[in-house]
């Protein structure tokens, strides 16, 4: 058989092949479906939640206000004071979901979250320095990241030997969390009343009211860093399996492990420096997306689109549920966060702990 | 882990170090009276000023520390022999978590007499404590020191969600709790002592009951059956213990967490994990970690203070992570 084309690949059954030249990319149909689906229910549940409130509207003129358009009272409501929030709600938590899903591939632990193991605490506890201790024009992002950076480093520095999954890793986590809490109730501790102040929704994890600047930075660091998580999906994929496998599929381990965590950092520091540490998110926002899509698959993307839908839920929760006492949205997380994280756990089947 | 000093030279030891920090105690503070007019106030001058600070403030101050950590220290052996494992410690375990929860919900609903207080708290540490239990008897968690641990920061979490809600709601409360909800020593009320003393006491004598027969479950239930012991009986008798002594101390001084991790991983060190020797060291170590704690709280950021659950937290973490790090955990 003398064929001049190349034989067609095929794509597995559930697949789309996407070609390009010499470059292809596998697409999962069903995940496309859902994803499809999240982002739609995203947009409407976004659109919902930017009409409701003490002067409610119609959705569709709710719409036109955040383009600009109508009355100049209705703009202003839409523009200054929810789009903000809806949006800076949106970015943390499309940014927690991704990062926790990340984490937890690497950690091959699905309790191994950013915030279990100490990475929000780390965030937190810098981006509170940078308005209480030091006097810096540093902005809390940047803070923000070298504290994740510090946390993740000095957990994963002092697990190791055990590697980087099984509960002694988490356990080396917990107590660098406990750390750098107890940092920041220093900070909090010996500064005046004003500037304890304006760090407290950081130390609970809050959308009210956040500064502009940090939201645009994480905005930015998102359209950076997700796909860059979706391109290294494929090896994430592998990574799921015992290391020699791994390798023997070609996954350059060390290489791949550092990239991920650095990416996982990045999200988590970004979002933290705009939300404060909220839990769960970075839970259960992959687990949803894990149950969606059916697949044994690492499904960032998914776990962003799902993550985002969590916490602006869960922030419009916080704000009617007690109305006009305002529930931080990391109160609201934590409460349902807890005996989530404990059902988890204690369903889990048995594992060796070191 | 074999013994390394024997019981009475590490109780003298232990007891030298606590008269030591007693001393630093009364004579060390965020005030503005030096140590030489403190020591003279201590001997009897007349300055009004330094005899009530080292008598009113700082003595108060210092049983109250002495009393607590008794109370934490000699809990914390009790919940390790009970559910076998090094890294069980009333705060990472949810039982103080659990008893301020109770406080701060008493508080809100209109409670205020210290008294109650310290039953409420009680309450809540004996819940927390039966979740240890139920949580430890179960198939494959039990088992596992570590997932043991990770439960209870899930449970911790929760509950100190629940009660930032509950003081979020009552701004009344928020005051006068904001420095409680951490752990503090300073500025007590001056009745504390009076009622948290009587818990001290049930909550020892009840420990002493349950002494022999926990060193007996050490070795295995059926030895410890064969001995005439009754297992459920010794562990339920070992929780409730540990509930009046963390209860007790919840009520006077707030969730103050590690400071059980920190004083049996001590005193296994000096005299082995056997628990007739470790307890009665517990309690000598325990008052002095923890005035350690406080006088290094009250120096560290003068002229403010610290809550000492900060200070408990920065020497805590490490060991947390020693005793993790150690290749094979020892089992109790």
């Amino acid at each position: 058989m003398n064929r001049t084309a190349p034989h067609p690949l095929l794509a597995p059954s559930g697949h789309h092949l996407l070609r390009l030249g010499r470059y292809s990319l596998l697409l999962h149909r069903r995940s496309m479906a859902i994803a499809l689906i999240l982002g739609l229910l995203l947009i409407a549940v976004a659109t919902a939640i930017l009409a409701a409130g003490d002067d409610t509207l119609t959705p569709w003129k709710a719409l036109q206000a955040a383009l600009g358009q109508g009355d100049a009272l209705q703009v202003f409501l839409i523009q200054e004071l929810r789009l903000p929030r809806l949006i800076a709600g949106l970015l943390s938590g499309a940014a927690l979901g991704a990062a926790g899903c990340l984490l937890q591939t690497l950690a091959r632990n699905r309790l191994a979250t950013p915030g279990v193991i100490g990475i929000d605490n780390g965030a937190t506890a810098f981006a509170v320095a940078s308005i209480v201790a030091v006097p810096t024009s540093l902005a809390p992002s940047a803070l923000a990241l070298s504290g994740a950076a510090t946390a993740a480093v000095l957990t994963f520095a002092l697990a190791a030997g055990g590697g980087a999954r099984g509960y002694r890793f988490i356990v080396v986590g917990i107590a660098i969390g406990a750390l750098f809490g107890a940092l920041t109730n220093l900070m909090l501790a010996r500064s005046d009343m004003d500037a304890a102040n304006a760090a407290y929704p950081w130390t609970v994890g809050s959308l009210n009211a956040r500064p502009a600047d940090s939201v645009l930075l994480l905005g930015i660091g998102l359209a950076a860093g997700l796909p860059l998580a979706k391109l290294l999906a494929n090896a994430l994929s592998l990574m799921r399996f015992s290391d020699s496998v791994a390798i023997g599929l070609g996954v350059r381990l060390q290489r791949m492990r550092l990239l991920t965590l650095a990416l996982c950092v990045w999200l988590t520091a970004l979002a933290v420096a705009v939300v404060g540490p909220v839990g769960l998110i970075a839970l259960a926002a992959p687990e949803m997306a894990r149950h969606l899509c059916n697949r044994h698959g690492v499904p960032v993307f998914n776990a962003a689109l799902s993550g985002a839908l969590m916490m602006i839920l869960a922030d419009w929760l916080g704000r009617t549920l007690l109305a006009p006492i305002e529930i931080p949205v990391g109160i609201i997380t934590s409460v349902v966060g807890g005996p989530y994280l404990l059902w988890i756990l204690l369903r889990q089947a048995p594992r060796s702990s070191t | 882990m074999p013994a390394r000093l024997s019981v009475p030279q590490a109780m003298g030891m232990a007891a030298l170090c606590l008269a030591l920090l007693c001393l630093a105690s009364l004579l060390l503070g965020a005030g503005d009276i030096g140590i030489l007019p403190s020591l003279q106030a201590l001997l009897g001058s007349s300055d009004d000023d330094a005899r009530f600070i080292v008598f009113e403030l700082r003595w108060v101050r210092t049983e109250l520390a002495v009393l607590v950590g008794v109370a934490l220290g000699a809990a914390g052996v009790l919940l390790q022999a009970v559910t076998r494992n090094p890294l069980a410690e009333p705060g990472l375990l949810g039982v103080s978590a659990g008893a301020s929860f109770a406080v701060v919900l008493a508080i809100n609903l209109g409670a205020s007499a210290a008294s109650l207080h310290l039953g409420v708290a009680m309450l809540g540490a004996l819940v927390g404590c039966v979740l240890v239990l139920l949580v430890t008897r179960m198939r494959g968690v039990g088992d596992d020191p570590v997932r043991l641990v990770l439960a209870g920061a899930a449970f911790s979490g929760m509950l100190g969600a629940l009660s930032s809600l509950l003081l979020l709601w009552d701004q009344r409360t928020a005051d006068e709790m904001r420095f409680w909800v951490i752990g503090a020593l300073a500025g007590r009320p001056l009745d504390t002592l009076e009622w948290s003393l009587p818990g001290l006491i049930g909550g020892l004598s009840m420990a002493l009951l349950v002494v022999r027969p926990l060193a007996a479950l050490a070795l295995g239930e059926r030895v410890a059956s064969g001995l005439g012991h009754h297992p459920q009986l010794t562990r339920l008798g070992t929780l409730l213990a540990v509930a009046i002594l963390v209860g007790t101390a919840t009520a006077a001084a707030g969730p103050i967490a590690f400071i059980g991790l920190i004083v049996p991983y001590i005193a296994r060190r000096l005299v082995g994990s056997d628990i007739r020797r470790t307890l009665g060291l517990s309690m000598l170590l325990g008052p002095s970690v923890l005035l350690l704690a406080d006088v290094i709280s009250r120096l560290l950021v003068r002229p403010y203070e610290l809550p000492v659950g900060v200070v408990a937290a920065f020497v805590g973490a490490p060991i947390l992570i020693a005793v993790v790090r150690q290749h094979r955990l020892p089992t109790l």
